[in-house]
């Protein structure tokens, strides 16, 4: 990795992290929710058969949900830059096409990380409280296989914050923010809802970046193969349009 | 003589709009280059197309003898550009801006250091140094983006509208500023202010509708029109041009 990368990618990060806004969405907001929804599972009678928000479905659900808002902070950076005349001036620079896309992504990266043991940690914590014990291979592989669909959520930001202008590019990440909540098995039982929702649901990468995690905090390792592929192709194939459109936008704007 | 800029019927058009027109010049090195025009005239995409941010239609620009039609690569590490909006990263401090552009251009940490404590002492920021960039006030945002080009040890400096929107003691606080780098770098200025080119420049070319009207030193533009100062000549040269249209 070239150290213009990183030069660009620590300059990325320092923006990242000196917004508030980082912090209360990317880091207090999944934890929040874990409370308030572990709070919420203990007024569901045990004969309504809910597990949804038992701490170990739960962590996967926001696990993911919290991600989402990584897009929302990806595609706020890019567009911001876009809109002002700082990345113009980047442009007369040495940094090159593939060099903007791998700096906007790895601090990113590491912010969804740091996001992800968050949420997992204090899923362990309040599992004590909740008499439940994660196996922590279990939970350290659900983990990982949050990589795809969290690179799936830095590709969308890429994507709308090369496309839309700083205005539109947040209001459509709010859009599939509140897609990934409703389809991605966070607030409601999907496998019992079944029909046409839970097709929709099985196609998309969310719930199945949710499931994977799950499965894998059961200790179902074999299970979680099918959910990952599915959110990896799905991260391969938005990532690499983000990629392709930010440079083609990049060529335009120096046309 | 080696020229800093050769620039060889350059044209630049946007679907039927020429924006440059087939415009020819050329820039000695360690001159202070002044493009005199209203808005619209072309200075700005004159500027882009010198830097690689927009790509001619028709002719070229040699820069160091370097093609930028063919070398750009090798061109943009010679110059640096501080452009008209404001263009520092936001929530990186002064200090952070100017480490952040040398490093980008190849410096080690510690030489990006260096220069940048320089600029800071050349430039008198020592009091803004942990501020935010957005913060600044217009003046400091303008000087800072000066610094952020100059820290990159550019061999030619592009100055889009310095001092646009500055009240009058910011501007000519930045006046000295650049008059301070004069004969150290090669600087290209656009500008619609006539005094400022008078002020400012060794050699003045007024540009309207995309074309270069007229370029030499202040003196020579003054005794070719008869004007007693340049925003005199500036509209003979202009009216001039609309009368033979």
């Amino acid at each position: 990795m070239s150290d213009r990368v990183m030069i660009f990618s620590q300059r990325n990060l320092k923006e990242l992290m000196r917004d508030p806004l980082s912090y209360i969405f990317c880091i207090g907001f999944p934890v929040v929710m874990l409370i308030v929804m572990t709070a919420v599972n203990e007024s569901i009678p045990p004969q309504a058969g809910m597990t949804v928000f038992q701490i170990q479905n739960l962590s996967g659900g926001i696990a993911v949900f919290g991600l989402s808002f990584v897009m929302l902070f990806t595609c706020m950076t890019v567009s911001k830059d876009r809109s002002g005349a700082f990345l113009r001036r980047l442009y007369a620079s040495p940094l090159k096409g593939a060099e903007y896309v791998s700096g906007y992504t790895l601090p990113v990266m590491v912010i969804a990380a740091v996001q992800t043991v968050i949420t997992a940690a204090a899923s362990v914590v309040i599992g004590i409280f909740q008499d439940y014990t994660f196996d922590f291979v279990g939970l350290i592989c659900g983990m990982l296989m949050l990589i795809p669909i969290a690179v799936m959520f830095i590709g969308l930001g890429l994507l709308f914050g090369t496309i839309f202008n700083e205005k539109a590019a947040p209001g459509l990440c709010s859009i599939i923010i509140s897609l990934a909540a409703f389809l991605g098995g966070e607030w409601m039982d999907i496998e019992a809802m079944g029909g046409t929702i839970k097709k929709i649901c099985d196609i998309l990468p969310f719930y199945n970046g949710v499931k994977a995690m799950r499965f894998c905090v059961a200790g179902e390792f074999s299970e979680a193969v099918t959910p990952l592929l599915i959110t990896a192709v799905y991260a391969a194939a938005v990532f690499v349009l983000a990629a392709v459109c930010f440079s083609k936008k990049m060529k335009s704007d120096i046309r | 003589m080696e020229y800093a800029i050769e620039i060889k019927n350059l044209s630049k058009s946007f679907s039927s709009k020429k924006a440059v027109d087939d415009i020819s010049c050329k820039i000695e090195k360690g001159q202070l280059f002044s493009m005199l025009g209203v808005n619209g005239a072309g200075k700005t995409t004159t500027i882009r197309l010198i830097t690689g941010l927009s790509k001619p239609t028709g002719g070229d620009v040699l820069v160091y003898g370097k093609s930028v039609n063919s070398q750009m690569e090798e061109i943009k590490p010679l110059l640096n550009l501080s452009p008209q909006e404001n263009a520092a990263a936001g929530a990186l401090t002064v200090w952070e801006n100017l480490v952040f552009m040398a490093r980008l251009y190849g410096f080690s940490k510690a030489d990006a250091e260096k220069r940048a404590r320089k600029l800071v002492e050349d430039f008198s920021m020592e009091s803004e140094l942990n501020t935010k960039a957005k913060t600044l006030s217009g003046g400091w945002q303008r000087r800072l983006s000066i610094a952020m080009a100059l820290v990159t040890d550019p061999k030619i400096l592009f100055l889009d509208e310095p001092t646009l929107g500055l009240d009058v003691l910011a501007r000519r606080e930045l006046w000295t500023v650049i008059r301070s780098l004069k004969g150290k770098v090669t600087i290209v200025l656009t500008t619609h202010y006539m005094e400022e080119a008078e002020a400012l420049s060794d050699r003045i070319a007024v540009m309207t509708k995309g074309k270069i009207r007229a370029e030499g030193t202040l003196d020579e533009l003054l005794s070719a029109t008869g004007a007693p100062n340049l925003e005199e000549a500036f509209i003979k040269i202009a009216e001039e041009d609309k009368n033979n249209v």
